[in-house]
């Protein structure tokens, strides 16, 4: 019977390594997109387009500040690092500087319809009657030093308006000046030049990054003394992280893959245990890999990493079947019975803590709970059917200072002699906890939780203060039933905007044609008919050439053709779909009030939407632990009577409700990722209790087992509290806390059946 | 010509009309204190009178203001126009700002400015007796007491600016002829020139600043 359940696994994980082997013979479905883990019914198609336009308008680029103290070696170094590139294959030839001819078709495109072409300022000027001011204006170019006295450009425009709509248009990156046909500038004492460069790859595909980045190391490498560079771009940052993250998962995963083989080779003196051990893991991850591609048909990224993770826990299974070679049971059936009730046990908790997980709607947890579910399922199932046909382990004697330090934890909680410590280390304990209370604050902002690299921050700030570049992440969507609706309600937007931050929106380029027509109007009734004559006189100026109006307003299509203002057409993604970006934002909140109302605009805020989204996986995650710790209760009231189901529940609830404040006094905020690891904790302790609940002869082998399952959940798990990213920081740093204080209160489960 | 691209001739003009001006200007200064024997060092101060005349088409006299200048090597230049406009031009690196009775009118950052920075280079150097910098961008031929500068290249930024520049020396440079492409002239002439009869008081410190 038993050989024959084994046979029958035997083919079904075989069935599964066989479907997920086809499945990744054509690449594994993996999906990456953090936007994926929202519910469905959040994401509006339109939001998501702009959001993915936006995303691939800033990060399909990146930019370069080559400098030097000598202005020529400055120019040339631009030159051949681009050169280089494009020579490399890594960034395209086209560039997005406009060239001197398509400024020049600018001009030729925006003259003709100056009419219709305000500065901002001087249209306010204009709307309250303050004609004379743009009067003084002229008058000082004219007669000052410096100015736009060109008696072409006054014949045709005598207040010298145009100039001044030219010099408000926004266009990004405004302190940089074209010198000699190179975006430049001059900061003390060294000319930077701007590279502007168009990536030829994937800027998140790692291997894109690895090239492009050895491609522009090779470039600097040529450079001469003295040259300096600033970069800024997404595939920097997603270069620098994944080789921090490379770097530090290949540091932290070797000290513990090595300290778990140690370990588990230590303690049992044999390759078979450990053997074994991975074997109940590799078929928990096979299985569940299998059941998620046919639940889901495809896997995300997150869910498989956290749901193999959680698999982990089924090493404890293992762990505490072999714990059983340091008694007299030989037999492997023997051993097996003696852990059976207590796995399977804990096997039904944990699979309970974690189906309370697809209870969410959020489409990343469920996927989690279907994964970590199954693949636990497979790893007991291998345990328990496998183990006991597959264990040739002879007994062995406990090391000495196990059984020792063993046999002391349990009587600490067991003998009355040790009251007194007991309750003065819980009051202690609580103590502790209640003054981290006071510090616990919620950390959901997603820029914290990265571990961007400081070096390229700074460059990044750095070009940002040189190049005047200042936008932010934030921007508006505009949508309406034409691009003239759209162009208008961009302007009521602008009038809202004016004073609070800096903007760039289509509209400011080219005005809808109802603005052109009032701004034409504006200027004829409050500049030209009260002051043209005086004026006139006064220069002795000979009639304006009087040049017959276009026929149609001036256009959007008409203006971007003209290939001078590549970013435009950034900010438009179709007829009635426009992006509004920001810069010099300081208080996004204001912003959001005083937009707030308006007729097809919408602000995005793709960080905030993450911080927000990362807000509500913390409060799912915490109701969902509350909830598990529910559902596993009647299970255990089955097996323990209530009381003892509460004794049980008791360490893994304690080390729950304890950690937070804990990690809170060492400064630890409390994120999404800290909340994942509790449940991890809630179901580990609930094992580690059933463990010794089950235990009625508190042997010193069951501690010493949940010893070494605590030992390698430290080592898997607590070793990412040295990590640099925050997200897996408090991961790392919530399990170790979490996991220590549950395994140190476990014994006191045992107490009632004592 | 084509009256497609007519505009695009003004709008180049527009854009680059600051800059233009400020070339001469900044050309002239350099200069006034370059055609001395001896030159212009920090901390040194030049004040004189000027007369600006603006000849331009479609106006039916030149352009014509007077008032004074100070020049400081290093720090800038301050022009105050008087009659028959009041209109004071602060130039100095950072950028150019012009005020009507005390109300600004126009600020110009250098960093917007194409050309003025570099023209910082030009003058140091040619401060320091060294005409090549200005070489750089003109030819320049010396006859008597006449300079005369002419754009080097034929399609750059200056030379859709400049057509020419004739400078006539004294002691200091007393005229100077800024010729545009399109027939503009501006004249500047200048008169009562002293070198360090007064230092910079304080408002005029505050405005170099």
């Amino acid at each position: 019977m038993r050989r024959s359940l084994a046979l029958l696994w035997l083919l079904l994980v075989l069935a599964a390594g066989l479907h997920v082997a086809m499945i990744a013979a054509g690449g594994l479905p993996l999906q990456t997109d953090i936007m994926a883990l929202l519910p469905r019914e959040e994401r509006d198609p339109v939001v998501q387009t702009a959001k993915d336009r936006m995303t691939q308008a800033l990060a399909g680029r990146a930019v370069v500040l080559v400098g030097h103290a000598d202005r020529a070696v400055a120019r040339a170094q631009a030159v051949a690092l681009r050169q280089h590139l494009v020579t490399a294959g890594l960034v395209r030839p086209e560039t997005d500087i406009p060239t001197a001819e398509a400024v020049r078709r600018l001009g030729a495109a925006y003259f003709p319809h100056r009419a219709g072409l305000l500065a901002e300022a001087d249209r306010q000027r204009l709307e309250q009657g303050q004609g004379e001011a743009l009067v003084t204006r002229a008058l000082s170019q004219i007669f000052g030093f410096a100015g736009m006295a060109d008696s072409r450009l006054l014949a045709r425009d005598p207040f010298l308006l145009f100039p001044a709509f030219l010099g408000s248009l926004p266009v990004p990156a405004n302190r940089l000046v074209m010198d000699d046909g190179m975006p430049s500038v001059v900061d003390d004492g060294t000319t930077w030049v701007l590279v502007s460069l168009i990536l030829a790859g994937e800027p998140y595909a790692l291997d894109f990054q690895r090239r492009f980045v050895a491609g522009f190391e090779a470039a600097q490498a040529e450079a001469p003394p003295g040259l300096k560079t600033l970069r800024l771009g997404a595939l920097f940052f997603a270069h620098a992280g994944a080789d921090q993250a490379m770097g530090e998962s290949s540091r932290i995963g070797a000290v513990s893959l090595l300290g778990t083989v140690m370990l588990v080779l230590l303690a049992f003196r044999s390759g078979g245990p450990l053997l074994l051990s991975v074997a109940a893991i590799a078929t928990g991850l096979v299985t569940a890999l299998s059941v998620c591609l046919a639940l889901f048909g495809s896997v995300h990224v997150a869910a498989q990493l956290f749901g193999a993770s959680l698999i982990g826990i089924a090493v404890d299974y293992a762990l505490l079947y072999f714990g059983q070679i340091f008694t007299p049971r030989t037999k492997p059936a023997e051993r097996l019975a003696q852990v059976l009730p207590g796995i399977t046990l804990g096997m039904l908790t944990t699979v309970i803590g974690y189906a309370t997980l697809g209870l969410s709607p959020f489409p990343g947890l469920k996927q989690v709970a279907v994964f970590s579910g199954v693949g636990l399922v497979g790893s007991f199932l291998t345990v328990v059917l496998w183990f006991p046909l597959l264990d040739r382990a002879p007994a062995r004697r406990l090391p000495r200072g196990a059984e020792w330090a063993s046999a002391w934890l349990w009587r600490v909680w067991g003998e009355a002699r040790f009251g007194r410590v007991r309750r003065l280390a819980l009051v202690a304990l609580v103590l502790l906890a209640a003054a981290g209370l006071g510090q616990i604050r919620a950390d959901d902002d997603v820029r914290r939780q990265q571990g961007l690299s400081p070096p390229l921050v700074a460059e990044q700030m750095e070009i940002q203060r040189l190049a005047g570049f200042g936008q932010t992440s934030q921007f508006f969507v505009v949508q309406g039933d034409s691009e003239q609706q759209v162009l208008e309600r961009e302007e009521q937007l602008g009038e809202r905007l004016a004073g609070l931050a800096g903007w760039q929106s289509a509209a400011r380029f080219v005005p809808s044609a109802k603005r052109q027509a009032v701004n034409a109007l504006l200027v004829r009734d409050a500049l030209v008919a009260p002051h043209l004559a005086a004026y006139r006189a006064r220069l002795g100026m000979a009639e304006p050439v009087a040049d017959a109006p276009p026929n149609q307003p001036l256009s959007l299509a008409g203006i971007r053709a003209t290939g001078a203002l590549p970013f435009l057409d950034s900010l438009v993604l179709s007829d009635t779909l426009h992006v509004v970006t920001l810069d010099g934002l300081s208080d996004l909140t204001a912003v959001r009030t005083s937009t707030e109302g308006l007729d097809g605009v919408r602000l995005i805020d793709p960080t905030g939407d993450v911080s927000l989204l990362l807000r509500a996986y913390r409060h799912r995650a915490m109701a969902l632990l509350a909830v598990s710790t529910l559902l596993m209760v009647p299970l255990l009231a089955w097996r323990y009577g209530w009381r003892g189901a509460v004794m049980v529940m008791a360490p893994a609830a304690a080390a729950v409700v304890l950690t937070p404040p804990l990690l809170a006094l060492a400064g630890l905020g409390f994120s999404f990722f800290g909340a994942m690891a509790l449940v991890l904790v809630l179901s580990i302790g609930t094992d580690y209790a059933v463990f010794c609940a089950e235990d009625r002869q508190r042997d010193p082998v069951t501690l010493v087992s949940v010893g070494l399952a605590m030992s390698t959940t430290l080592l898997s798990f607590g070793l990412l509290a040295l990590s640099e990213v925050a997200a897996v920081r408090a991961f790392g740093a919530t399990m170790l806390v979490g996991v220590v204080l549950a395994f140190v209160l476990a014994p006191s489960a045992s107490r009632m059946r004592g | 010509m084509d009256p497609r691209f007519r505009g695009g001739d003004e709008r180049k003009e527009a854009r680059r009309g600051f800059g233009l001006t400020i070339i001469a200007g900044i050309a002239l200064l350099l200069l006034a204190v370059a055609a001395r024997a001896e030159t212009l060092t920090a901390g040194d101060v030049l004040r004189g009178r000027f007369v600006q005349e603006r000849h331009m088409q479609g106006f039916a006299k030149p352009i014509r203001s007077e008032g004074s200048f100070v020049v400081a090597p290093g720090r800038g230049l301050i022009w105050r126009a008087e009659t028959p406009f009041a209109v004071t031009t602060v130039v100095t690196p950072a950028g150019l700002v012009q005020s009507v009775n005390g109300a600004e009118t126009t600020r110009l950052a250098a960093a917007r400015l194409p050309f003025l920075t570099r023209l910082y280079d030009m003058m140091a150097g040619a401060l320091a007796g060294d005409w090549r910098a200005l070489e750089g961008g003109f030819a320049v031929t010396r006859t008597g007491d006449r300079v005369a500068l002419a754009p080097r290249k034929a399609d750059d930024a200056t030379a859709a600016q400049i057509a020419g520049i004739t400078v006539r020396l004294g002691r200091f440079v007393e005229q100077v002829e800024i010729t545009k492409p399109n027939g503009d002239m501006d004249r500047l002439t200048f008169t009562d020139q002293v070198l360090n009869a007064a230092p910079l008081d304080a408002a005029e410190t505050a405005m170099l600043k």
